[in-house]
């Protein structure tokens, strides 16, 4: 059973593993160095899922767009970085299955569409047309999102909200900590 | 049937949703049927055995689906009622086992009505001749149609008349479809649970799949109440996570506060991480990998979230669930003197220098955080 400590551990084991990729790089200015940060949090995150969940990879393959992104994901998931290029290729397989799917239900929809007549069903066709573009907000933030169908967008996003989660408690504790650690340093000086 | 919801589902620990336990749920189930011993099984005096063994399937056959790890099947049969079950998604699953017990019945029932057939005149019932040798087949999803009828038969002279057999069951179809009934199995379900497992095959024949009133009985509005209930069921859990949901009634507006959570968890993690960049002048994590692969596996279990950082050097050795230890900053100085420092590692959380220390200042202060922490 994935307990949250152990999904912590994780994230904590392949951040560090990031970060010591930021080390070897030159000087940064502060918004660099966020950004280096963040990005080494999200592959080391999306890494602790080992590419069994959809935004996990979409995270991964979007982070080594970049150089600086490439670097992050060699560095944490090295051996299985070619692994998770033969994920990313079921992604491809996925995303045309879905992509044929979708034609064919839009196909469909077309076949039967009719204009409500009575108040209610167009009260229906109203919330259908709210929670469609819900959905759609819901998959722009989901990474990965847009290639999924209602049910696994769901399940994807249970899982990305626990996985956030921990990030941010990682996150949260390691700043508190140093910040500690810096103000104990003031301190002795 | 609905007395039967109010009984079950504690809300949702957050953290017990970790594992998408499906498993637990079945340990729901399990405990649904027995209370119902006296209404239903008692009456069919039924395989409430063989009813789990069938749910017991099926929801597995879901855990496929489900984002969780493959080890994790294992570990949830050790996994105690204790454990802070799922909120029981209110609808198709909780009247599953009585409508297998149901099912049983009436397929056993089926087989005893089409000898019952033979031998008399009553040559009229194709229906079930026809849908007896389905026997070992997984349910079908083009006869739905038909089998929403022939499966209605049994089950209602079942449920009116258990130990007499149905003389004129054709009769009776047409008005059984006109009847309220509650929809009780997802077709999907049950077609995965059959394929998943031949045994469920042999057990059980079909699933029935009741008809609510006035709605149409074909397969595609059957496999589209299914994947409804299955993303309603999955709202539930969402709903139950994100906080503040539970009040709300209606998809838009949960909706809209679940995109509302997921961002400002986003803009948190931006936020921390222009934290900690504004923190460290220079990212400088001096960790060779041993010591990395210690720290996390001392990593606390009962890791809290930090509310607030007291004293870190409170001294509380090893591995007690202590926050304050955990957080614990670990300044390490550079190579050579981590691998002495090993030992104490077991009581720190992070590894990782601050550039401002140099030199003699690391010392300083890894021999204070030395003399605090020492055991």
């Amino acid at each position: 059973m994935r307990s949250p400590s152990s999904l912590r551990q994780e994230f904590l084991k392949k951040w560090i593993l990031g970060l010591q990729v930021c080390n070897s790089s030159k000087n940064m200015n502060v918004f660099e160095r966020k950004k280096a940060i963040k990005l080494s949090a999200d592959v080391a995150m999306a890494s602790a899922r080992n590419g069994k969940t959809c935004w996990s990879r979409a995270l991964i393959v979007n982070a080594s767009r970049n150089d600086n992104g490439k670097e992050f994901v060699e560095k944490i998931l090295g051996s299985d970085y070619e692994r998770q290029n033969k994920n990313s290729t079921m992604n491809r397989r996925t995303r045309c299955r879905k992509i044929l799917k979708r034609s064919c239900t839009t196909i469909r929809k077309a076949m039967k569409r009719s204009t409500p007549s009575r108040p209610k069903v167009f009260a229906f066709s109203v919330a259908k047309k709210m929670i469609k573009k819900r959905t759609q907000l819901l998959k722009s933030v989901v990474p990965g999102g847009e290639f999924m169908d209602e049910v696994s967008l769901i399940e994807e996003t249970l899982d990305y909200i626990i996985s956030l989660r921990a990030q941010i408690d990682v996150m949260k504790s390691f700043a508190n900590a140093t910040e500690i650690e810096n103000r104990k340093k003031d301190r002795q000086w | 049937m609905e007395p039967r919801s109010s009984t079950i589902g504690p809300s949702l620990d957050p953290n017990a949703l970790d594992s998408f336990q499906f498993n637990e749920e079945i340990q729901q189930l399990m405990t649904v049927p027995q209370e119902n011993a006296s209404s239903f099984t008692a009456l069919l005096e039924l395989p409430a055995p063989q009813a789990m063994e069938l749910l017991h399937h099926s929801p597995e056959s879901n855990d496929s689906a489900a984002p969780a790890p493959a080890h994790s099947n294992s570990h949830t049969v050790t996994v105690d009622a204790h454990h802070t079950p799922y909120h029981f998604p209110v609808g198709a699953n909780l009247t599953f086992p009585s409508n297998i017990a149901l099912i049983e019945r009436a397929a056993r029932f089926s087989v005893f009505a089409e000898n019952i057939n033979n031998t008399t005149t009553d040559k009229s019932n194709h229906n079930n001749n026809n849908h007896s040798p389905e026997t070992t087949e997984s349910v079908p999803s083009n006869s739905s149609g038909n089998l929403g009828k022939v499966k209605n038969e049994p089950a209602e002279s079942d449920s009116n008349k258990p130990n007499s057999p149905p003389p004129a069951e054709n009769k009776r179809s047409v008005k059984r479809k006109e009847r309220e009934k509650k929809v009780k199995v997802t077709t999907k379900k049950s077609k995965s649970g059959a394929n998943e497992s031949s045994e469920d095959a042999e057990k059980l024949p079909y699933v029935h799949v009741r008809a609510r009133r006035g709605q149409a009985t074909d397969s595609h509005s059957l496999a589209e109440r299914a994947r409804r209930e299955k993303i309603n069921a999955r709202m539930k859990l969402l709903q139950e996570l994100v906080p503040g949901c539970n009040k709300i009634s209606g998809t838009a507006l949960v909706l809209d506060e679940i995109i509302n959570h997921v961002q400002s968890l986003q803009r948190q993690v931006e936020f921390l991480s222009m934290r900690l960049a504004a923190v460290n002048p220079r990212i400088d994590v001096n960790l060779d990998s041993t010591l990395a692969v210690e720290v996390s596996t001392l990593y606390i279990s009962s890791f809290h979230p930090i509310q607030q950082v007291a004293f870190p050097w409170v001294v509380d050795p090893l591995m007690d669930s202590n926050l304050s230890n955990m957080v614990m900053p670990l300044m390490w100085p550079g190579g050579s003197s981590q691998s002495k420092q090993t030992t104490i590692s077991t009581a720190m959380a992070f590894g990782c220098t601050s550039s401002a220390c140099l030199g003699q200042e690391k010392k300083k202060a890894t021999t204070l955080l030395l003399q605090k922490t020492h055991f």
